[in-house]
């Protein structure tokens, strides 16, 4: 009974916490919360344009907190998803303007340049976890320094865009536009790949060898190893794999929102997902759900910004205050810097 | 029976401690005299160790009292030592002598060389505990609780990774200290050395003290009997095989360091169970390792397809948070061809279900996790998927360690049973009984390298203690 | 010649300071056994709060106190998290991460009305001199904690073996709970210098990653103050090479070069950390 009693007291203390903080935040700001929370909820679900306005963050989420999801199964914590999505959104925007291959094909090659572009940043830390056993969470968090700093000198010179403002590449063809989903707002057809992806990825946990190998590493690394699963490839993998979905993610938003590259495409997409990623529990399904709550937060906030004047960057500190009280759940086996991949 | 409180070192009055389904310790009472060597005995899971910690302090009992005359001290059986410290920072960890705010360096190691010389030994107080072979790193810890200057000693399983030379030594040491007049208990289930060593005797099942006895008075086997609450299981026999080659093992090098393996050959013949035994640390993970393909090595080693009980099998064996069906698979998740890409559930299933009834592994359901099925039963789930296959070779590392005795009986006739099939069997054990008595061959391991091999008829228990402990 | 060489040895210095004070508050927490993936976030803390003291009381040097408390705060958030609760300490630290990015951000916002940067307020100027020295102190100070003192023993102790240290009569939580705070006093010490010391103002993003550095340089250090220390000065000569290359090489892409620092960070994550061993119960609950 007091077990129980105590189950439903977590949640409710945290729910309360993050209500309070955040009507704090808007009380400072000179907002009263009833104000506050109307001017989120309507920003965010208010009418078509804002529900649009919230799916798009939505499908901006899901990529990276699949792909998270992907490297915390497998026991490894990836918090370079923002330079993943970086990278693979560049190799979109750099190839996607130069293209003349039919719609369709062009779609599926610019997702797959996206994920092509995660997919080797990714690697990039799972090779030095592999073969080095570099700790991946600085790796990773690097490597998104330095994929700041390329794509930056690349998209600010080389690939420049003729019209570009800033550092951006060109525009992509008309044609190249993935379709809207809704009419009238920037939804794309972008979100239906997420969802097909976290679809795919819910098929590859429970189902293939390849998934029950990847969690078996994660949930018991020195059991996996003993019965014969390779952990350096599995590590590896699933660190580019997880860079890969990311990857996709910055493919979709150059051809689904942009429809160009430009160095300042995600406001921390990438790290905002690693609270989607927690609040799903890392299962693919329920980060769909998770990352359409965290849209309501991105969208809600900016539009709670414009309209009632609390900075959005609250919105920030409560995804970091969640992602602090989630820590209390187990996600993987602690596998400290010393411990053999 | 109650004799009055100021005679005992300690006294134990009622003592309960519960945990999520099952009562460890049930109103047990037990007091301790100054001078003497105790011995409470039982079997795994019977409830000592918690009882043993509650004794000492560390775990707080749910009920019942605990009265000492003084300071209590507890060796554990998986030594608490910092293997990065020196000895002398490991003994005096919490108690340095100091001047000013610093450590007193040379106090200190003046006052770890005095305590171990009053204890009849020398140590190298400077030494890193992980440098230190296991039986003089034992003696650390015991030397960190003289230390404190206890009345009262606990010693968890003290002899458990000591060789049988090396008991001896310890045992002379303890005795010294009862005979200054500290009490000492030592919690073990190895009726050998409490027949020899004790005094009086506390068996313990099902966290009950179900018997307090004089050793003078009885023998092994009526501790045995008491311990396990009637007649103990008996294990499959064993029949005529025929030998065939199956696995060889040439010139294996591996490993550096403590624990290495230094040329290495070897045979284990289908039809024959060969036991490696030796005291922890001479090699055996090094050759289980290199046998399972987990580590580097040189040298040949030819093998056939092989079913793994690996020694640890929380950490090594399971995903403890997995459920039965999925654990069923595991390292064989491939399927037979090794290439199968999409995880055959119904066949997890039923693995799992021809497992739990042919090794009698009890839970609730096979969709719960193994976390929470107990050891015993985690245990033979693990043998279970070892052998499902019929695997030419299984290679068994204690296959028995910490679980009961019904459990264990079950665990080494299966074993039996499947060398009788013709199977290929590698029992590395630390305990020498269990070797004895189930293989047809043991080689003795010292070092890395055999110090010995003896064929069935010719057993001979102390010519093997002696090997195991570096002697010829 | 000579000029940009002593121009280089300068700037290294000053690279390096806040990275060094923050490795060493990286040290401290991971030999007790926590890894404090919060020190980035227990920097930002500490550049934001100094300024932000410094705005209001006129005084860098309140300013400094300030950015340190700040840290030991987020620090203390830790260690509770840590060692009460259990938590998984990675996840915790990338939440404080998170709560003191967009904290600094949500505060710019209110006290300085401005998004991005804060205004500029009054800094320690040539007197950062005093914290870039002071650094060695604590460096050797640190050391003779760690291996001359029975609080740096059991310290240590602690992050090797906390039921060894639990079993000699010692609380390995509570010395979690202070050493996981004094590393945030470091690491918001190292903020602090960055804000108030090196320059006059909180801009968003200025920690760029030197918690994550430092915690590189911990490792590349072998989690001694010394080696820490070291470490640092490799990583901080690289920014400081970036910073000397870019003015005067004009075919280098300027923009890569600002990589430098974490590429070397990088280079010295995989070249090294097969050959470290990290204390044993490093980021182990208890």
């Amino acid at each position: 009974m007091k077990r129980e009693a105590r189950a439903f007291a977590g949640p409710i203390v945290a729910v309360l916490a993050i209500a309070a903080l955040m009507s704090a935040a808007m009380l400072v700001a000179g907002t009263t919360p009833v104000a506050g929370f109307s001017a989120l909820i309507a920003g965010a679900l208010g009418g078509r344009n804002e529900i649009g306005e919230t799916l798009v963050a939505t499908t901006a989420l899901l990529f990276p907190a699949l792909g998270i999801a992907l490297a915390f199964r497998a026991g490894l914590f990836n918090i370079g998803a923002e330079g993943q999505l970086l990278v693979g959104a560049l190799f979109a925007g750099a190839v996607g303007p130069l293209l003349t291959i039919p719609p369709a094909a062009a779609f599926v090659l610019l997702f797959f340049l996206g994920a092509l572009g995660g997919f080797v940043w990714g690697g990039i830390a799972g090779w030095m976890k592999a073969r080095f056993n570099a700790n991946e969470v600085i790796s990773t968090l690097m490597l998104n320094f330095v994929a700041a700093s390329l794509t930056l000198e690349l998209a600010g010179g080389p690939l420049r865009g003729p019209v570009a403002s800033g550092a951006e590449t060109a525009w992509l063809p008309n044609a190249y536009w993935l379709p809207t989903l809704i009419s009238h707002t920037r939804l794309s057809t972008g979100i239906l790949v997420a969802l097909a992806v976290a679809v795919a990825l819910h098929f590859v946990f429970s189902r293939t060898v390849f998934g029950y190998e990847l969690r078996a590493t994660g949930e018991a690394p020195e059991a996996a190893r003993r019965n014969g699963i390779n952990i350096a490839r599995i590590t590896w993998l699933s660190l580019a794999l997880s860079g890969a979905i990311a990857g996709m993610g910055g493919a979709a938003i150059v051809t689904g929102e942009l429809h160009r590259f430009n160095t300042q495409l995600s406001p921390g997409y990438g790290f905002t997902a690693i609270a989607v990623a927690l609040v799903g529990d890392l299962r693919p399904l329920w980060i769909c759900v998770a990352a359409f709550g965290f849209g309501i937060l991105e969208a809600g906030g900016l539009s709670m910004q414009a309209s009632v004047q609390v900075p959005k960057d609250a919105i920030h500190v409560i995804e970091g205050l969640i992602v602090l009280i989630l820590a209390a759940r187990r996600y993987v086996v602690t596998r400290a810097h010393g411990a053999s991949a | 029976m109650d004799p009055g409180a100021a005679l005992n070192a300690l006294v134990l009055r009622g003592i309960v401690k519960v945990y999520p389904g099952v009562r460890a310790v049930d109103g047990v009472d037990l007091h301790l005299v100054p001078g003497e060597i105790h011995a409470l005995v039982g079997e795994n899971g019977a409830g000592k160790s918690t009882l043993a910690s509650i004794a000492f302090g560390e775990i707080a009992a749910d009920a019942g009292t605990v009265e000492s005359a003084g300071v209590v001290g507890l060796v554990h059986q998986h030594f608490e030592l910092i293997g990065r410290l020196r000895v002398w920072q490991n003994v005096l960890l919490g108690r340095e002598p100091r001047r000013g705010w610093r450590i007193d360096i040379d106090a200190a190691r003046e006052r770890v060389r005095a305590l171990a010389r009053d204890n009849g030994f020398s140590i190298d107080v400077d030494a890193f505990v992980d440098d230190l072979p296991i039986g003089i790193a034992q003696r650390v810890e015991l030397l960190r609780e003289l230390d404190r200057n206890p009345a009262v000693l606990l010693l968890d399983e003290p002899t458990a990774a000591l060789a049988p030379a090396e008991i001896d030594a310890f045992f002379t040491t303890v005795r010294g200290l009862a005979e200054r007049g500290t009490a000492v208990m030592i919690v073990t289930h190895k009726l050998q050395e409490v027949i020899s060593y004790s005094a009086t005797i506390s068996v313990m099942r099902a966290g009950k003290i179900v018997a307090r006895m004089e050793t003078a008075d009885v023998t092994l086997d009526d501790v045995a009997r008491a311990m396990v609450g009637g007649r103990v299981p008996a294990v499959a026999p064993r029949t005529q095989t025929e030998l065939r080659p199956c696995v060889s093992i040439e010139r294996l090098r591996a490993g550096e360091g403590g624990g290495h393996i230094e040329s290495l050959s070897l045979e284990v013949r289908g039809g024959e169970i060969v036991g490696i035994a030796g005291v922890e640390g001479n090699g055996q993970t090094t050759l289980a390792d290199a046998l399972t393909g987990t580590i580097a090595y040189s040298g040949e080693i030819q093998k056939t397809g092989m079913g793994i009980i690996p020694q640890d099998r929380q950490r090594e064996a399971l995903v403890m948070s997995w459920p039965v069906t999925d654990n069923a698979i595991l390292g064989r998740q491939r399927g037979r061809s090794g290439k199968r890409l999409m995880v055959d559930r119904k066949g997890a299933r039923d693995d799992a279900q021809w497992i739990a009834s042919h090794f009698d592994v009890r839970a609730a359901s096979l969709e719960r996790p193994v976390r929470t099925l107990s050891g015993g039963n985690q245990q033979k789930l693990v043998v279970g998927r070892a052998l499902i296959d019929g695997s030419p070779f299984v290679l068994a590392y204690n296959p028995t360690r910490g679980i009961d005795v019904g459990a264990a009986a079950l665990v080494q006739s299966r074993l039996m049973q499947a060398r009788n099939d013709g199977a290929a069997i590698l029992l590395v054990s630390f305990e020498l009984d269990e070797i004895l008595a189930l293989a047809d061959r043991v080689i003795v391991i010292y070092r890395g390298a055999i110090a010995g091999s003896f064929d069935r008829e010719a057993f001979d228990r102390a010519a093997i203690g002696r090997l195991m402990a570096g002697g010829s | 010649m000579s000029g940009i060489l002593l121009s280089l040895a300068l700037l290294t210095v000053i690279k390096a300071t806040p990275i060094v004070y923050a490795a060493l508050g990286g040290v401290i927490s991971e030999r007790s056994g926590v890894v404090n993936i919060g020190l980035e976030g227990m920097m930002i803390a500490g550049a934001f709060t100094a300024v932000v003291v410094s705005y209001y009381s006129q005084n860098p040097v309140l300013g400094l106190f300030g950015g340190v408390a700040a840290g030991a705060l987020f620090g203390f958030v830790l260690a509770v998290a840590a060692t009460r609760f259990k938590v998984d300490q990675i996840v915790a630290g990338t939440g404080i991460n998170l709560i003191c990015a967009g904290g600094a951000a949500y505060g710019l916002v209110i006290i300085f009305n401005q998004p991005g940067a804060s205004n500029q307020v009054n800094a320690l100027g040539g007197d950062y001199w005093v914290l870039i020295a002071f650094a060695l102190p604590c460096v050797a100070a640190l050391h003779w904690l760690l291996y001359r003192t029975p609080w740096g023993l059991r310290l240590r102790a602690c992050g090797e073996n906390p039921a060894a240290v639990r079993s000699a009569g010692l609380d390995p939580l509570a010395l979690r709970m202070w050493a996981v705070t004094l590393s945030g006093a470091f690491a918001g010490l190292g903020g602090a210098f960055l804000s108030v010391g090196e320059l006059n103002l909180y801009s968003d993003g200025m920690t760029a990653g030197r918690g994550f550095i430092a915690l590189a340089a911990v490792i590349f250090g072998r989690w001694t103050p010394a080696g820490a220390f070291a470490a640092a000065l490799v990583f901080g000569f690289f920014e400081a090479l970036q910073f000397v290359l870019q003015g005067r090489i004009a075919w280098l892409p300027p923009d890569a070069m600002q990589a430098l620092p974490y590429v070397a960070a990088l280079i010295a994550l995989a070249g090294v950390t097969g050959k470290v061993r990290a204390p044993a119960a490093d980021g182990v609950p208890y």
